[in-house]
């Protein structure tokens, strides 16, 4: 099969996707919130802000055309207002949960948090508004990876062998295997679900933020975040090593290398409280 | 004369039916269902006389026998639907069974449901409760926002008003809807109008326990219903998730700027803040309002005070009748 055949087939597949499962114990946590009268759409919100594939499901939902609005919702707090608590309830009663993949997956469940825990952070430290929309990008930036896993479990195994065998990072693992990297995966769910531009761009282009369109700065926190929280080895992106540190990404926010100081100081404190929340 | 209070029709009176039929015992039981002034009938054995009081004095119900001669029920549906302005009349159609020996195509015979012999009444009953209920609703949604529109908005109230039931009604509108309409166009301002009604649907629902009720006005004008004791918090709540997500609905340098910028036909640059959200409530409490037309006279006057305001704000109307 020629690279383009594979290309084809693959995003056909990678489209095609139902269910994305999550975690048995974050779907509990959620399913426990939504089914108490008392408990606010904020409790809900921070919960599901912890899960990539709850998360993307939420957004994919309230940026769909069926509600009126596509691509204008970037956080999980106004999105379960716009949806309401009932849509929340039919979101969780479909979603399955992971078991022959959890403890690979569990691995990029905390490596994604953390992501979205250190570009909120950088964000932060860069001075811009609405934090938690840099957040959910760093969340969301490895959901390439988990559809992979789901969709395509034989290339998924492939890759994997790749990065042993060849002492490949996972990203050029990937390309040798697929063609293409999880984040042109990335770029297709974006534009299938009708995320918004921000959040697509930063799925799109963690690993090369410089070429990004319109949102440089969300890609580059994204990239920037991704590298800290390899750095503090927390979570598992698929590989050992660290990834390529752009220095256009500290460019583009015009951060210096002493900014990050505070920003490590405060995701040790962080990564250790939620440490509690590991399997 | 109350000869039948299990007609199912509570909230609906003085529907008027016609029954084209040459069946008088299907015309009996028709009228041993509702009493006269929830549904009244008007029967005729042949298709020719109706027709003309159809087109001249339209029904909220057509019921059209299959057995009438003198042209078919197929026909006279036809006639009905095929005209905007009879096409929302609900048309039902009675069957023998032999009739649908063969599928009907109903996508060229539009009617909205069907009875078959030998009829059984609390079919009869409900299938007909159900087509008028249906038609209403259908009629009344905002295309929008899906959302009741003015029929059921007064509905709502008088019966409210009726029932010496208390309760508070919030009038929402948007601030500066028109300039963000006029500079981005109509197809991002309905994402607007749809997100505000989401947001007012959901806050207005998150009070567990609570029987509110949501209409659409019409434009970027939308009326709560809802108990006086939440009506409050209801507000803050719409007004504190309109804020926040609003900017979202903006380009990137307009969200930045917080404002737009747009130059008017004397070109004259003018600058408009971001939309806001107005709220105006009013309370009925201990019966001191008698009719729906006042509710919505008071509301329009606290209106102005609520947009004096340039950012989203609520006024409650406290005055004592």
């Amino acid at each position: 099969m020629s690279d383009q055949d594979l290309k084809t087939s693959v995003k056909g597949q990678i489209l095609s996707i139902s269910d994305l499962p999550t975690l048995p114990s974050v779907l509990d946590e959620v399913t426990k919130l939504v089914d108490d009268p008392n408990s606010s759409t904020e409790q809900v919100a921070k919960v599901i802000s912890k899960d990539q594939v709850l998360s993307a499901k939420v957004l994919k939902m309230v940026n769909s055309p069926i509600y009126g609005f596509p691509g204008r919702i970037t956080t999980i707090q106004h999105a379960l207002v716009l949806l309401g608590l009932n849509v929340i309830k039919g979101i969780i009663i479909s979603t399955s949960v992971f078991d022959m993949i959890q403890k690979a997956m569990s691995g990029l469940w905390e490596h994604s948090l953390g992501c979205a825990l250190a570009s909120g952070a950088i964000a932060k430290a860069a001075g811009f508004e609405d934090p938690e929309e840099f957040t959910v990008a760093g969340l969301l930036h490895d959901l390439g990876k988990v559809v992979t896993a789901v969709q395509l479990p034989e290339l998924n195994e492939a890759v994997i062998m790749t990065v042993k065998d060849k002492d490949l990072c996972y990203y050029d693992a990937e390309k040798v295997v697929l063609g293409f990297g999880h984040d042109r995966i990335n770029a297709w769910l974006a534009r299938h679900w009708n995320l918004p531009p921000n959040v697509r761009e930063a799925m799109t282009f963690h690993h090369h933020p410089d070429r990004a369109q319109f949102y440089q700065q969300t890609a580059a926190v994204v990239h920037v975040g991704d590298f800290i929280v390899r750095l503090f080895e927390y979570g598992n992106g698929g590989d050992d090593q660290i990834s390529y540190f752009k220095p256009a990404a500290m460019k583009i926010l015009k951060l210096k290398m002493k900014d990050l100081e505070p920003v490590m100081d405060e995701l040790s404190d962080q990564f250790v409280e939620i440490s509690g929340l590991t399997f | 004369m109350d000869k039948n209070n299990d007609h199912g029709l509570l909230g609906l009176t003085k529907q008027r039916a016609i029954l084209v039929s040459p069946d008088d015992s299907l015309k009996e039981l028709l009228m041993s269902i509702w009493p006269e002034d929830v549904i009244r009938f008007e029967f005729y054995t042949k298709a020719k006389g109706a027709i003309e009081e159809i087109f001249n004095n339209p029904p909220d119900l057509l019921i059209v026998d299959n057995r009438v001669t003198d042209i078919t029920a197929a026909e006279m549906a036809r006639l009905v639907k095929s005209e905007n302005v009879y096409r929302q009349l609900p048309v039902v159609i009675c069957f023998d069974e032999s009739d649908l020996a063969k599928p009907w195509d109903w996508n060229e015979i539009e009617v909205d449901d069907f009875l078959i012999r030998p009829f059984f009444m609390p079919v009869v009953r409900d299938r007909i409760n159900l087509t008028l209920c249906r038609a209403l609703r259908a009629l009344d949604a905002n295309p929008l926002s899906k959302l009741p529109g003015n029929t059921s908005i007064i509905q709502r109230i008088q019966s409210l008003i009726d029932r010496k039931q208390d309760f508070a009604l919030a009038y929402c509108d948007l601030d500066y809807f028109k300039s963000f309409n006029d500079k981005y166009g109509f197809s991002r301002g309905d994402e607007v109008l749809n997100m505000t009604a989401r947001i007012i649907v959901n806050t207005v629902k998150s009070f567990a326990g609570e029987q509110s009720f949501v209409g659409h006005v019409g434009g970027d004008d939308y009326v709560v219903i809802t108990s006086p004791d939440i009506v409050e918090e209801a507000c803050k709540g719409i007004i504190f998730s309109f804020d926040g997500i609003v900017p979202n609905f903006y380009d990137i340098e307009d969200r930045k700027r917080k404002s737009i910028v747009s130059v008017d036909r004397q070109g004259v640059t003018q600058t408009f803040p971001l939309m806001a959200i107005s709220i105006a409530v009013v309370f009925n409490i201990g019966g001191k309002i008698k009719h729906f037309g006042e509710v919505s006279a008071i509301a329009m006057g606290l209106k102005k005070k609520a947009k004096e305001n340039p950012k989203s704000n609520y006024v409650l109307d406290r005055r004592t009748p």
